[in-house]
């Protein structure tokens, strides 16, 4: 093997590594931020109970599942279900997932850029994007949560401070909690 | 701004001009087809409309086996599935779609049912599930507005459940488009007004909401001029053979543009609108185009790309003539006044409450419904509740 193909090795493995994190990342938090944002659950509310939306990467994976709850907040599921889900977004490869969730293109772009496709109810996947957008906008650093949403939503800064930091507690303990279970 | 990336498909065989019907025997036997089904409405048919398809078709010693007319405005799988039937029944080998948006959909549905096999068409409904070509298939349109015969997708409405079943495949596209000035000669003024802003506002969003690219830039701002450069002539003099060839090519042109990088807000408004106050869809887009375009304008999108469509739009002495900040609001204008001009000629309402059809207590459904359309996610500007109402509440009077 030459150098340049180890690079290559190693560069797309910490890449799939990265991708497979931020999905479990991403799949928590917006669990954690649906139990504690009205808004969030606002725009679930029109998903029938038990609604499982899914985001994956095209052939095999990584991705991420949640199903709606009673009261509109989300479940994180520790596995992709085996029955085909309410809402699929498909990412076409693993480099457009890294660049959607490195923050480098937001996912309207992404939409836009034909890197994603939707199975499923289109209007019930813009409301989708819309949670993610919201979820991206509090747990970024504004500079960054401008890059990946169209437009940052005008949340107050405490409120934001304070979601924020819930959010990335939240977050940290799930990640730990599950750590702990795998150790 | 260069574009990072962007896909641009279009395999439609596009033949336009004049006696362009009296190609359709060649090419359905160079697929192999000689039993052709037609397929079309009450009102296309009564016009004579199908006689110019079925003389040329005769003359060349190609019968339609059937003829289904019976298409309505609002299409569903019951009437897909009859047609299947009828197709099924006559030995048709094909299929030739004469008529609007609603016509075309029916086609690409029955098209999908014939191929495959079966009566449940909702089997076959969301992206990507079609995996082979279907049966040939010809779209003559018979409105110069929708672009439908270059779009991959259909829409068909499910009574019984009482959804619309969305289907999206490359396989529905039909073999060839084919344009021909006489199918759209008699279209009386209202709807040439409404068809044709609703290609406007096909080409003016391609060229201003996320996914446009270079090639659906070249498709739309050809549209545009061939409309700001046609529509009033056609609207003066309706026989105007040149005029409405001009037209029917820019409805293509702007499909193509569209399908490729999809529409925005005038869309999501359009469709909610035209769902609850059941307005001809032309009628909500030539309404809504300006109030969106100004409302992404506020928001700080779009500002390059509308000062670029001036020139289309107002052509070279305008375009020269205006300060280069201030294109972006003369090309705004520019539309404004070709709405005026379309109210003097056909009272084309340039407002809700001239439409006489809508309430304002109506606006924040309409608003509600826009949010959840698929086009708003492609718009330059984000949208909330707030400001789609506001839209709205700008477009009332
Ligand atoms: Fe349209």
């Amino acid at each position: 093997m030459s150098l340049q193909q180890i690079k290559l090795q190693a560069m797309s493995q910490s890449k799939r590594l990265y991708v497979t994190t931020m999905m479990q990342v991403v799949g928590r938090a917006l669990q954690s931020i649906s139990e504690q944002d009205e808004e969030i659950r606002k725009i679930t509310s029109v998903f029938p109970v038990g609604f499982v939306f899914s985001m994956q990467v095209l052939p095999e994976g990584p991705g991420f599942a949640l199903r709606k709850n009673a009261d509109n907040s989300l479940a994180f599921l520790s596995e992709l279900p085996e029955e085909k889900p309410d809402l699929t977004i498909y990412i076409k490869h693993l480099e457009h997932a890294f660049r959607i969730l490195s923050f480098q293109e937001s996912t309207a772009k992404a939409f836009a850029n034909d890197r994603m496709l939707v199975d499923g109810d289109i209007s019930y996947a813009i409301r989708m994007t819309r949670a993610l957008n919201r979820l991206e906008a509090f747990i970024l650093p504004k500079l960054v949560a401008q890059l990946a949403v169209k437009e940052y939503p005008d949340i107050p800064l405490p409120e934001k401070v304070i979601h924020g930091a819930r959010i990335y507690l939240r977050v940290a303990t799930n990640l730990i909690s599950q750590q702990v279970k795998f150790a | 701004m260069s574009k990072g990336f962007y896909e641009f498909f279009c395999p439609v065989k596009v033949i336009a001009g004049e006696a362009a019907l009296e190609h359709i025997p060649f090419e359905l036997s160079a697929l192999g087809a000689s039993k052709p089904l037609l397929i079309t409405d009450k009102g296309v048919r009564g016009a004579g409309l199908t006689d110019h398809v079925t003389g040329a078709c005769e003359e060349s010693g190609v019968t339609m086996v059937a003829v289904y007319d019976d298409v309505p405005p609002d299409s569903s799988t019951d009437v897909v599935r009859e047609i299947a039937e009828l197709y099924r029944s006559s030995g048709a080998d094909s299929i030739i779609a004469v008529g609007g948006g609603s016509v075309i959909d029916t086609s690409k549905g029955v098209n999908v049912l014939v191929s495959e096999g079966g009566t449940d068409i909702a089997k076959y409904a969301g992206a990507g599930v079609l995996k082979r070509p279907l049966k040939p298939f010809f779209v003559v349109p018979t409105t110069a507005g929708t672009g439908s015969e270059v779009t991959a997708v259909a829409i068909v409405a499910d009574k019984t459940k009482g959804v619309k079943l969305p289907f999206g495949s490359p396989f529905l596209l039909p073999n060839a488009a084919v344009i021909d000035p006489r199918m759209t000669l008699t279209l009386p003024p209202h709807i040439t007004a409404a068809t044709a802003m609703d290609a406007l506002t096909h080409a003016t969003e391609a060229f201003t909401c996320l996914a446009k690219n270079p090639l659906s830039d070249a498709y739309a701002t050809g549209a545009i001029r061939k409309i700001s450069d046609n529509l009033l002539k056609v609207m003066d003099n309706p026989k105007d053979v040149e005029g409405r060839l001009e037209l029917a090519q820019a409805s293509t042109m702007a499909g193509i543009a569209f399908s490729n990088s999809m529409v925005g807000l005038v869309h999501s408004l359009g469709h909610a609108t035209g769902a609850i106050c059941h307005l001809p869809h032309g009628m909500c887009m030539s309404l809504f185009l300006p109030y969106v375009l100004e409302y992404n304008l506020s928001k700080g999108e779009s500002r390059e790309a509308l000062a670029e469509l001036l020139l289309p739009l107002a052509g070279a002495e305008v375009y020269a003539a205006t300060p280069e900040g201030q294109r972006a609001e003369k090309a705004i204008a520019t539309i404004r006044d070709l709405r005026e001009e379309l109210y003097d000629r056909c009272k084309l309402p340039r407002t809700l409450e001239e439409t006489g059809k809508v309430g304002r207590d109506q606006l924040p459904r309409i608003a509600d419904m826009a949010l959840d359309d698929g086009s708003i996610m492609f718009n330059p500007a984000e949208a909330d509740f707030d400001e789609v109402l506001s839209v709205l509440n700008q477009a009332w009077n």
